[in-house]
């Protein structure tokens, strides 16, 4: 335990807390949204964050080639590339969830089967999708050719900060100020607020429910591909169980904020992306996982409607 | 007076913006059979709801035999002597209509897990007193001769029946009937109200939610009638027939018709 | 299949006392000879090509039939999903590992303690989770096998990633040895585990605890309202599964005498699971078959032994979908005649 660094690192901690914390926001809002329409979690979420880090790999190394000896781009190309890229992904992660969709709850839905088979259908999808991905890639990481010359853009305090730690706070912030735009004010938007409330009120104001869950899972899908493509520009490698532990960590940023709760996501977010960064300084950062654990188990526990999310609907009988 | 086995003061049930229910207060005595009507989305199934624990009133209090029902768990509740039907039939579909009773039978048993595993004499004693009550609740509606079909399997009206067999199974001193004939026909309702009245003279309280007019007026003691979460009259039948506040709420117009 | 079912619980009512004990007798015997199986010419298609057959038969498919039918009590016969299964397994295996090593137990009185660190933990993490919707239980759960390797792995006093080496078998008993050459004496332990288990999960499903536990999973609203107090019996459950997966893992961990981090990873949380959903959720036949098809086939056909996982997943969409009830459905306990007797009495 070593509590000094809290004092003597705290710029850099907070600021890469709030870099990683908004990598949860964006994640957490694939499983909010979904929970919101379904009352059920997208256990394939993870994956969906693990296809969008290897689109943004293969769009990179494949499409683009560049190759790791490449040198850095600059100006107008480098924006214009990541933003190609940073599309790839999102349509990679989005798609896929769109499937996720109709593999693994469709049918189950309009047959009305129980929770349970549900919730194995998409557990299966989920290991469906790593597991081919793992022998494809012989369980090896794979890393992406880095496009940005990583240098220090400013400096806040004692702290430097880097030009992709930059990039991911702004374009994270952006986004979900994006999609909580989209969801409060457009049709589709109000739509998708509408079936969570209550689906049959919904289906009644004439909302159809298939193309509006497939919506949901769309915007759920690229909000995560973006997400994974903001932690490639950072973290440079994937693998094919990388969705796992970030996928906890999401959907505790979830519960946190109160789960079906777009803004909850938000502060739920960044709270257990600064409290995991801070509590890893002292603790050790391969306690992380089971410090993330925890807070979801006391959550549960304690405030099982979320630190700052209304009460989720109460069973109806 | 007769005891007043359940009373709600004052209570308020709120969900988003809508008052189910609303500053109501409502009574029922022990030992008669008292009707609880209203249109559609009144707050009826609601008082059901608030009773047994399912929600949370906003504010308010409720009294069974004259202690607080709140804050109680749901099957403390069951266990204290309230047993209910759903307005949508709500089986456990996968089991026999005797083991449907039975795991209401089983509320007031005192053996647990490890008399089941080694056949303790009391579990077994249990068991068989439990089998045998429940044979006796699926005679006492009639539908013993299903005893071993599956609830899924049964036809509808049977579903019903077993229901109110399920509910009496946990041995309360109040059951609530939420529609108990909705969708029987007239010879079916008929058969239904002296079920309910064989029910009241067994020594249970019931309290029941009914659309039927005539098969309420012929049964009830004493009728309260919902409207939009209010409660606008509560008498014997003959008076709340002729209530025009009554009338006017389920025509929706002011009428002197009856 | 369907029929299958049928027909086996038609033959098994018609039958009276001497005969069933007669049929279990001989079944029993039959399972407890199996290890034989692969001595002869005409049966040596049954032999495995990297592990010996008798091996095989301990680990994986008895150990994978045990945990199976401890899963099942959860997910199957109480509709509570677990995905960390694996981490009652774990515990089971470090605490014959630890005590193994560190005391003087053997494997038969350290088999009591590492049931009941399993079902602590099981107690632990069920109470505040059990409350919830069980979509929480299924993700908490999933963290929960992760956290209980991430702690072995970062644990030194229980040999983080290396693990414990070493572990000693159990001591001779009723003239049996248990070492690496030994591996009937494993199966005919594993085998009284599984029985002990099937005969506790009958007594449970005809009585009270089973008539509570399908109540909760097939609506567990409606359950608490017939006075089912359903947080005290999904901990039952719950905790019931975790002792018989710590008793695998004890077993496990004093055949293989080592156990490491990476053998508690999710992957067999979902081997697991598959073999129950496979089988049949809720029907001990099924998945005691499904344990047995899933845990064999991969080992007797190497080239799905890498695609498993792949296999499973697939499975697991597949079977939801198309046939929810497995391969042998639960019971339909409809008594034979039920439905032509109730036909001749008239509504009333
Ligand atoms: N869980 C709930 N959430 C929101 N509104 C509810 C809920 N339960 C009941 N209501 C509302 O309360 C009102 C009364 O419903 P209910 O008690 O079911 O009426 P009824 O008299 O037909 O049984 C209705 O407007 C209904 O929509
Ligand atoms: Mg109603």
């Amino acid at each position: 335990m070593n509590f000094s660094v809290l004092t003597s690192q705290f710029w850099p901690l907070l600021i890469n807390g709030l870099a990683v914390g908004l990598i949860y926001v964006l994640i957490s809002l694939g499983y909010t949204m979904v929970y919101g329409v379904l009352r059920l979690i997208n256990f394939a979420n993870s994956e969906i964050f693990m296809v969008g880090t290897f689109a943004t790999v293969i769009v990179t190394r494949d499409i683009f080639k560049y190759t790791s000896a490449h040198e850095a781009l600059h100006g107008f190309r480098l924006i214009a590339t990541l933003l190609l890229i940073l599309l790839a992904s999102m349509l990679f992660s989005g798609v896929t969830a769109v499937l996720v969709e109709i593999v693994a709850y469709r049918r189950l839905r309009s047959k009305g089967t129980n929770r349970l088979a549900s919730l194995i259908s998409a557990i299966g999808t989920s290991i469906m999708i790593s597991e081919a991905v793992r022998i494809l890639t012989k369980s090896a990481p794979v890393p992406t050719p880095r496009l940005l010359n990583k240098f220090f853009l400013f400096t806040i305090g004692s702290v430097k900060i880097r030009i992709d730690t930059f990039l991911v706070i702004i374009s994270a912030a952006l986004i979900f100020f994006m999609v909580d735009r989209f969801v409060t004010k457009t049709l589709l938007g109000k739509a998708i607020r509408a079936v969570s409330m209550s689906e049959e009120t919904s289906k009644l104001m004439g909302v159809n429910l298939n193309r509006v869950i497939s919506a949901t899972f769309l915007i759920g899908g690229l909000v995560t591909g973006a997400a994974a493509f903001l932690y490639m520009q950072v973290y440079e490698t994937t693998v094919f169980n990388v969705g796992f532990n970030l996928g906890l960590a999401a959907f505790t940023a979830a519960v946190l904020g109160g789960i079906g709760n777009i803004r909850g996501a938000f502060y739920g977010g960044l709270t257990l992306g600064l409290f995991e960064q801070f509590a890893s300084a002292v603790i050790g950062g391969q306690w992380k996982s089971v410090t993330v654990f925890t807070v979801l188990v006391l959550v549960l526990l304690f405030k099982p409607n979320g630190l700052f999310g209304e009460a989720i609907q109460q069973s109806r009988v | 007076m007769a005891e007043r086995i359940l009373e709600l003061k004052n209570l308020t049930m709120q969900f988003g913006g809508v008052k189910a229910l609303d500053n109501v207060n409502f009574h029922v005595n022990r030992g008669e059979i008292c009707a609880l009507i209203g249109p559609n989305g009144a707050g009826k199934t609601t008082v059901f709801n608030v009773v047994t624990g399912v929600y949370k009133p906003t504010s308010g209090e409720i009294d069974f035999k004259g202690k607080s029902l709140l804050g109680l768990k749901r099957n403390k509740i069951t266990e204290t002597g309230v047993a209910r039907t759903f307005q949508n039939v709500r089986l456990f579909g996968d089991m026999t209509a005797l083991e449907n009773v039975m795991t209401a039978t089983d509320v007031h048993k005192k053996s647990g897990l490890v008399g089941a595993l080694f056949g303790s004499p009391r579990a077994r004693r249990e068991e068989k007193a439990g089998r045998a009550r429940a044979h006796e609740l699926l005679e006492f509606m009639g539908i013993d001769h299903r005893a071993d079909q599956l609830g899924k399997n049964l036809p509808y009206g049977d579903q019903r029946r077993l229901e109110i067999a399920r509910a009496l199974g946990t041995e309360p001193e109040i059951v609530l009937l939420d529609e108990p004939a909705a969708g029987f026909n007239p010879a079916e309702k008929v058969a239904l109200a002296d079920t309910i009245r064989k029910i009241r003279d067994a020594g249970y309280t019931v309290l029941l939610i009914e659309h039927d007019m005539s098969l309420i007026m012929g049964i009830s003691d004493r009728v309260s009638v919902l409207d939009f979460g209010k409660k606008i009259a509560d008498d014997i039948p003959s008076v709340v027939q002729n209530d025009p506040k009554v009338i006017e709420a389920y025509l929706g117009v002011p009428s002197d018709a009856s | 299949m369907i029929n299958l079912r049928d027909k086996g619980a038609q033959l098994w009512e018609g039958w009276n006392r001497p005969k069933r004990v007669t049929f279990a007798v001989i079944a029993v015997a039959i399972v407890g000879l199996l290890p034989f199986g692969g001595d002869f010419s005409f049966t040596s298609i049954l032999n495995t090509p990297v592990s010996s057959y008798q091996s095989v038969l301990v680990y994986p498919v008895g150990m994978f039939v045990l945990m199976a039918l401890g899963l099942n009590i959860v997910v199957g016969k109480s509709g509570l999903l677990d995905l960390g299964y694996v981490a009652f397994f774990a515990i089971g295996a470090y605490t014959a590992g630890v005590l193994g090593i560190h005391t003087h137990l053997n494997t038969w009185e350290i088999l009591p303690i590492g049931m009941g660190m399993a079902m602590i933990a099981g107690v632990l993490l069920g109470l505040p989770t059990l409350r919830l919707r069980g979509d929480y239980l299924a993700i908490v759960t999933l963290g929960f096998g992760e956290i209980v390797r991430i702690v072995a792995l970062n644990t030194q006093s229980i040999g983080a990633s290396t693990g414990i080496p070493s572990i000693p078998t159990p001591p001779k008993t009723f003239g049996l040895k248990f070492d690496i050459v030994h591996n009937n004496s494993y199966f005919w332990v594993v085998l009284i585990l599984i029985l002990l288990v099937i005969w506790m999960i009958r007594r449970f499903t005809v009585r009270r605890p089973g008539r509570a536990w399908e109540a909760i999973r097939q609506d567990e609203d409606v359950a608490i309202l017939m006075g089912v107090p359903i947080l005290r019996y999904k901990v039952w459950s719950f905790s019931i599964g975790a002792a018989i997966g710590g008793a695998a893992g004890v077993i496990f961990a004093s055949k293989t005498q080592y156990v490491a981090p990476n053998m508690f990873t999710f992957n067999v949380s979902v081997l697991i699971l598959s073999c129950v959903v496979f089988g049949g959720m809720g029907n001990i036949w099924g998945v005691i078959v499904g344990g047995v098809i899933l845990a064999y086939l991969p080992e007797r056909i190497r080239f799905i032994s890498n695609a498993r996982q792949l296999v499973f997943g697939i499975a697991l969409v597949v079977i939801m979908n198309v046939r929810p009830d497995g391969l042998l459905p639960r019971k339909k306990r409809e008594k034979l005649g039920a439905v032509k007797e109730a036909k001749e009495v008239p509504n009333g």
